[in-house]
């Protein structure tokens, strides 16, 4: 576990490093994030599942109609994923407009958050990978394999030669995440096992496997939203005594870089889910979310 | 679709996106594009190319190409439908291999008979065809000689080909591939009614009550009248009867409600008992047979058509050959034949060269002749399938009398059957019995129907007379006053013709063999893959002193022995007439240019004609064999004084003596009647005349008036005709010949008459012989004769074991010079195969779909074995087509014939096959 | 160091893309795999051509969700379509027609035709009765297909016969594909144990005439159809390498046959 060496301006300060807190409020509030998320994430599958199975409308509108692939809020709002539109492009077939204004939507909502947002808060397979790596930590197994995390940019790379190639999208073929939310929403069948071949893949192969080294849509919004998404975890560099506890609560560690967080004042990299993880660790509250405006000028 | 190619998506995506998602059916969406593509075609009518029904097309042309074709909505035959192989009657101009320029065996820029083919020009071919006529002509006379030509060729064509042949080079050796497909009928319909050709229509088919297929299978040989035939029997399931009278099971068996599987020649034998049972049931319609028929006879021991010595013959043939002059009578022959005691022994065959002979006989005798024909000899002797029961084949019999002794509308058809037979002439003519006996023929719905296989051999072969032994119309040239009336016609000074018959297909190859015949010219025929026992004639070919001319379209195997090619334009490149099987004369105007240097037949004999002075042609000509009043013997006299007094010089080229003549030159080209069409006979003849035109009327001046009346030209091309069947009387057409009220040469009160000029005298005699030789008139009727049951000569024995019919099949034409340039009817049925019956196959260790040996006496070839085919052989017979170039069916055949016809028989050889 | 670095680059990245290459291969084969979509697997009413269709769909579930019936389902993994993709199978939950096509009309990819005119011009699949185990054909009373069919009497039509051995005719039910919209009621109808008539979606069967076969519309008998040569070129020429055609074939030995010639 070595630490960061410290720098010249840092102020030699004793180390203290995170500590369960003991009482039930306490680690509510250690898990706010968490509940928050998950909050998000079961809400927008239950917006999904209760206008199909419930018939939930507004207004005689249905409330939320179709997936996280592509949906109508109140039978007006088209909603895309534009990863899958871009596959489809790719392929060799034109979408209707519905499906780019969709696509357009998502787009400039993940722009103005940041891409990966979704990761954290919307992806349904972000639960699984999650508990998983509780599992894996629970449980001590060390990752059998090691890749780069740059291997999902390759991913994606992959996934477009391929959807050229194939005529069809090659990553929506397969993808755990649409398997996942298409059948909780509309009914779990044999599919159900990519979600399971995920999880053990987290917990027995690779640590942070699937979020953290493969998942090529987290490589696309990776790349969204990389210069322009506000929620950023803002970074006060006097507070710090480079813990490094932050490091190991990262699902994307590669981020933690203590001379760019110096430098920036915020972790930049778009791999950074807003998961909140580190905010929740700090001992010294040294991370607390903020808008990118608001960091302007080292930004 | 499951193919994810990526061509596939984008045509997909782009193309059928927008029909599919609309709904509308894909083929509404391609009909619409079609319409607007079709704006700009032309269409005229034409007909098929291929078989004797002759059906009507429509051709559509778009800048200078064929581009579509359709069946003629308006043509009374077809109504609109096509066979697989008419509707690609527009491609079978666009093989990849059309020959466009002559080629010719050439060393050192000379001919030579061992040199490769090279191409020559025009000028260079006709330069050494003519070298070569004249070095044979000069050497042998006009019998050394022969044109062979084609029922596929137009009307013009063999007119030109016969006046050629016959008026210019005085020789009689023309004969066409009609011989080996008609000739039996031809003879057949001679000696009965005195005329050529039937007395029926189409129509009949939608008459009958009864339909009679002898030996024909007409599902696959004429499938336009075969749906016509279908038709007719779903109409009325109950009442309609179609019989199958056949030597093995085939597709016309589905819809029949009999069919009768016969032995080979015994056909004869169910004939005799047929027309015996007529007599037996008191069913003989004695007004219409005292009134218009007598009986006939003629003599049995003909022998088969094959040569009399053996000199020629492989080793292994000469057991077959040898038959020819002395047969053993079988113990069913000599039952039939009245002679019993002569059982097992050697008869000698010495009627073979007074076949043709009959003689009047008594009504009695008649009967008396029918006698051993009884139910139970006959079903012993003509079952032809080892796993029915003569008990079986008996009740079929039976059934076959009733049908066919009837109240009602009985119509019978054939073809190769009866007429590529040895005694074809015979069988032909106890049909005609069978419905004579009864009155039941020229009449709606009832008659004997003989069909032609080819499309033209009734319109030009047998109605123009290219034939060894005829002229225009039905006259022989051994006629002295028939002679008299062609020479007037043609302006011929008399004795120009030669009256001595020539030689017809088979002995003009044999010709080629034995020396006798050294210059031969084939057009439109691949002879040496269609003619029986090939073996011989393609070596003969190759023989140093004959010299072979191949006029065609495509390469064939017929050209690869011969020693020039020219070649020729197709249908619709020329203008041109077919008549079709019920004498219905159809034309068709010249749509698309020829490819190349291709040229017409027409084009090409003008041009030789031109090559030839009368001088070369009208001296004296050595004539072997020629006995003849007015004539000297052996040899044509020299008629060139007389023809200076009709005004023609010794140089006078034929061309002009015969064809570019006064008459003939003022038919002027360019004529209103061509709408436009091109005509490139006449432009690259450069001579201004409308020569089909010309020719055509030329022609039908024989016709007029001879009741083989045919219509003004232009009238044909009529846009509302779909061709007129003869004879044309007073515009209108006959549909049913010598019965009162249909034929105009009928009078009133005739109720029939039988008015065929020829052989309508003959001398009168017992079963036996003739007792009184004057010959006795028969004006108007008809001879209702007496042929015995004989067998073919080589029977299955136990060296070769299984008996081989050869024959067509749907999807090809002849030798598939076409067919098999049509990608899809190749693909269809890619070769030849030998259908056999499993157990025949199981016992020599073969499976279907083996390769196997198939061996005669004559040759030997591999053949695909097919045990599951639509044919269904019965044990013991094996069947071929002989459309595949790489397996040589014809290598097999015997090449016995029916000695009166000289057509061969197909039928009949005696194979081995084994496993290889 | 630069050179190791740069070595250790050229190797890395050769590793990524040998890798990527393996899983690329593996990828492509799940995807032709999912691609086959069986051919009783109906689509909804408007979708485009099957290829294009599993391609185009977002799998987004919207039409599933408008279909009143709850005909539709969106495939699984190693399921009758490609995965997610909604299909329907007649003989459990045919589709019902509805005039107003709700679920093309949600769709947002195109994958659907949203603006698809007339349900009756759907062409979801065609059906197709196997005459030896249909009651009606077989000469029992039935039809029950052309009495379900929402287009009774032009997707199916009774062609009634004459039995000739008994006083009774016969009704067969005929499927005219010009007419059926593949919808499949009567296969859902259909009372034999397995169906007798049954939906298959069209590439399954419909023949194709080929370019050259044209029925010709305008002729009186029905029996016209054009064989078609506008695909041979304009130019037409025989083709021939050397300038005369069939020179080689005629230089040539004589074919099959030549044994045996004595």
């Amino acid at each position: 576990m070595s630490t960061e060496p410290v720098s010249a301006s840092t102020p030699t300060r004793p180390v203290r490093h995170f500590v369960m807190p003991k009482t039930l409020s306490g680690k509510l509030y250690y898990w706010r994030f968490v509940i928050a998320r998950r909050f998000v994430q079961l809400s927008v599958l239950l917006l999904f599942f209760g206008t199909v199975h419930w018939g939930w409308k507004i207004a005689g509108k249905p409330l939320l109609s179709g997936n996280l692939s592509a949906s109508k809020l109140l039978d007006v709002i088209p909603l895309a994923d534009p990863f899958a539109v871009l596959q489809i492009v790719c392929s060799q077939h034109w979408p209707i407009l519905e499906a780019f204004i969709g696509a357009g939507v998502v787009l400039l909502i993940y722009i103005l958050l940041g891409g990966r947002v979704f990761c954290a808060w919307v992806c349904p397979i972000n639960m699984v990978t999650d508990l998983a790596n509780v599992a894996r930590e629970k449980l001590g197994v060390r990752s059998l394999i090691v890749v780069s995390h740059k291997v999902r940019y390759w991913g994606l790379l992959l996934v477009l030669l391929l959807s050229f190639l194939l005529g069809v999208a090659a990553f929506e073929w397969v993808s755990p995440i649409g398997i996942m939310h298409r059948e909780l929403i509309f009914g779990i069948g044999v599919g159900f096992v990519a979600v399971l071949g995920v999880f053990l893949f987290d917990l027995l192969i690779m640590a942070r496997g699937w979020c953290g080294h493969i998942c090529p849509l987290g490589a696309f919004w990776s790349i969204i939203g990389w210069a322009t998404g506000q929620v950023k975890v803002a970074f006060d560099n006097k507070a710090c005594t480079r813990c490094g506890d932050c490091v190991k609560a990262c699902p994307e560690p590669v981020v933690m870089n203590f001379k760019n967080l110096e430098s920036d004042g915020m972790v930049r990299a778009g791999e950074c889910t807003n998961c909140g993880k580190c905010i929740a660790v700090c001992p010294e509250n040294c991370l607390e979310f903020d808008l990118r405006v608001r960091l302007g000028k080292s930004a | 679709m499951t193919s994810l190619s990526r061509r596939e998506f984008i045509k997909t995506s782009i193309a059928a996106t927008t029909a599919a998602t609309v709904g509308l059916p894909v083929t509404k969406a391609a009909l619409a594009q079609a319409k607007a593509a079709e704006a700009g075609w032309k269409w005229d009518k034409g007909v098929c190319r291929f078989c004797g029904t002759g059906c009507g097309e429509q051709i559509a042309t778009f800048n200078g190409k064929i581009v579509a074709i359709k069946g003629d909505d308006d043509a009374p035959v077809n109504r609109g439908l096509n066979c697989i192989k008419g509707y690609f009657n527009g491609r079978i101009l666009y093989g990849e291999d059309r020959l466009t320029k002559p080629l010719m065996r050439m060393k050192d820029g000379k001919f030579d008979k061992n040199g490769d083919f090279a191409p020559v020009s025009w000028e260079q071919a006709f330069d050494e065809m003519e070298r070569q006529f004249k070095r044979v002509y000069k050497e042998k006379g006009p019998a050394g000689v022969a044109m062979l030509t084609s029922g596929q060729s137009l009307i013009q064509e063999g007119y030109v080909a016969a006046k050629l042949m016959k008026a210019g080079f005085r020789s009689n050796n023309i004969d066409p591939n009609a011989r080996l497909c008609m000739a039996s009928a031809v003879v057949a319909f001679i000696q009965t009614f005195g005329i050529d050709e039937p007395a029926n229509n189409y129509s009949d088919i939608e008459q009958a009550d009864t339909m009679v297929l002898w030996g024909a299978n007409m599902a696959e040989a004429h499938p336009i009248l075969w749906s016509r035939v279908t038709d007719r029997k779903l109409s009325n399931k109950k009442d309609i009867k179609v019989i199958n009278v056949t030597t093995y099971s085939n597709m016309c068996s589905s819809i029949a409600d009999l069919e009768v599987i016969f032995k080979p020649n015994t056909d004869l034998a169910i004939l005799n008992y047929i027309n015996r049972e007529i007599i037996e049931r008191n069913a003989v319609n004695t007004d219409f047979v005292n009134k218009h028929c007598v009986f006939a006879t003629g003599p049995y021991d003909i022998g088969y058509g094959m040569r009399p010595t053996d000199k020629f013959a492989f080793e292994a043939e000469k057991d077959t050959q040898k038959k020819q002059l002395v047969n053993k009578l079988d113990k069913y022959e000599a039952i039939a034949q009245r002679r019993p005691d002569m059982a097992g022994k050697d008869i000698e065959h010495k009627a073979a060269a007074t076949a043709g002979a009959h003689w009047h006989i008594t009504f009695d005798d008649y009967k008396k002749a029918l006698e051993p024909y009884t139910l139970d000899f006959v079903a012993e002797l003509a079952k032809g399938d080892p796993d029915e029961s003569v008990a079986d084949f008996k009740k079929k019999l039976q059934q076959l009398a009733d049908a066919c002794i009837t109240k009602g509308n009985l119509m019978s058809f054939w073809t190769m059957g009866m007429n590529q037979h040895v005694r074809g002439v015979w069988v032909n003519e106890l049909v005609y019995a069978m419905h004579l006996l009864q009155g039941k023929h020229g009449l709606p719905g009832n008659g004997a129907f003989s069909l032609t296989g080819q499309p033209s051999a009734c319109g030009t072969a047998r109605e123009v007379g290219t034939f060894a032994h005829r002229l225009p119309a039905d006259l022989l040239v051994d006629n002295a006053k028939h002679r008299e009336f062609t020479a007037k016609q043609w302006n011929l000074p008399a004795n120009t013709l030669n009256p001595k018959i020539g030689t017809p297909i088979m002995v003009a190859l044999r010709g080629l063999e034995d020396g006798s015949v050294n210059f031969v010219w084939t057009q439109t025929v691949n002879l040496f893959q269609s003619t029986p026992n090939s073996n011989h004639w393609l070596k003969a070919a190759r023989k140093p002193e004959n010299f072979l001319v191949v006029s065609d379209s495509y390469p064939t195997l017929s050209g690869k022995v011969a020693d020039l090619i020219l070649p020729t334009a197709m249908i619709f490149e020329k203008w041109g007439a077919y008549g079709n099987a019920e004498r219905r004369t159809q034309v068709w105007r010249q749509q698309v240019e020829a490819p190349g240097e291709a040229r017409s037949d027409v084009w090409i004999m003008l041009q030789f004609a031109k090559r030839f002075k009368l001088k070369e042609v009208w001296g004296e000509q050595p004539l072997a064999g020629l006995k003849e009043d007015g004539y000297p013997e052996n040899k044509l006299p020299n008629v060139l004084e007389e023809a200076k007094k009709m005004g023609y010089t010794e140089d006078t080229t034929l061309y002009d003596a015969l064809f570019a003549t006064a008459a003939n030159k003022k038919v002027a080209w360019p004529d209103p009647i061509a709408k436009g069409a091109k005509n490139s006979t006449v432009d690259f003849l450069g001579d201004g005349w409308f020569v089909e035109k010309a020719l055509f009327e030329e022609y039908r001046q024989f016709t007029v008036g001879h009741q083989h009346d045919l219509a003004p030209f232009d009238k044909y091309y009529d846009d509302k005709v779909r061709g007129l069947c003869w004879p044309i009387v007073d515009g209108k057409e006959t549909h049913w010949r010598f019965s009162e009220g249909h034929d105009p040469y009928v009078k009133a009160g005739e109720g029939f008459n039988f008015y065929g000029p020829l052989m309508k005298a003959i001398p009168s005699g017992n079963l036996d012989k003739v007792t009184d030789p004057t010959p006795k008139p028969l004006p108007g009727k008809a001879k209702i004769f007496y042929r015995p049951y004989a067998a073919f000569p080589e029977q299955p024995d136990s060296n070769y074991d299984l008996l081989l019919v050869t024959g067509r099949i749907l999807e090809h034409w002849h030798t598939g010079t076409m067919t098999r340039r049509v990608p899809e009817l190749h693909k269809a049925a890619p070769t030849s195969v030998l259908c056999m019956h499993p157990a025949d196959a199981q016992k020599r260790g073969i499976k279907h779909n083996d390769v196997a040996m198939v061996e005669s006496r004559r040759g030997k070839v591999k053949m695909v074995i097919d045990t599951k085919s639509s044919n269904k052989m019965p044990k013991g017979s094996v069947f071929a087509a002989f459309f595949d170039e790489a397996v040589q069916t014809n290598q097999l055949v015997l090449d016995a014939a029916d000695p009166i016809s000289a057509e061969p028989d197909f039928k009949k050889s005696a194979v081995k096959v084994t496993k290889i | 160091m630069k050179e190791i670095n740069r070595r250790q680059f050229i190797v890395r990245t050769a590793q990524m893309a040998g890798v990527a290459a393996c899983i690329g291969v593996v990828w492509q084969t799940m995807v032709r795999g999912e691609a086959r979509a069986a051919a009783n697997a109906l689509r909804p009413p408007g979708a485009l051509p099957e290829t294009d269709f599993a391609a185009q769909c977002l799998k987004c579930g919207q039409c599933v969700r408008a279909c009143p019936y709850g005909t539709l389902s969106l495939s699984s993994f190693s399921d009758v379509a490609p995965v997610g993709t909604p299909y329907f199978m007649a003989r459990n939950i045919p589709c019902e027609m509805c005039v107003d096509i709700p679920c093309a009309r949600v769709c947002p990819s195109g994958a659907l035709d949203a603006k698809f005119p007339d349900i009756e011009k759907a062409r979801m699949g065609i059906a197709v009765i196997d005459e030896e185990n249909c009651l009606s054909w077989l000469g029992l009373r039935c039809e029950i297909c052309h009495r379900v069919c929402p287009l009774s009497n032009k997707a199916i039509t009774l062609n009634i016969v004459e039995r000739g051995s008994s006083k009774h005719a016969k009704f067969e039910p005929v499927v005219h594909s010009e007419a059926c919209t593949g919808c499949g009621k009567c296969e859902k109808a259909c009372p034999t144990e397995q169906a007798a008539i049954r939906v298959l979606r069209p590439e399954f069967v419909k023949g194709k005439l080929g370019e050259h076969y044209r029925p010709a519309v305008d002729g009186h008998f029905q029996t016209q159809t054009i064989q078609n040569n506008t695909d041979i070129a304009p130019e037409y020429k025989p083709t021939h390498k050397q300038k005369a055609p069939g020179l080689e074939y005629f230089n040539q030995e004589l074919p099959e046959g030549k044994e045996g010639r004595p």
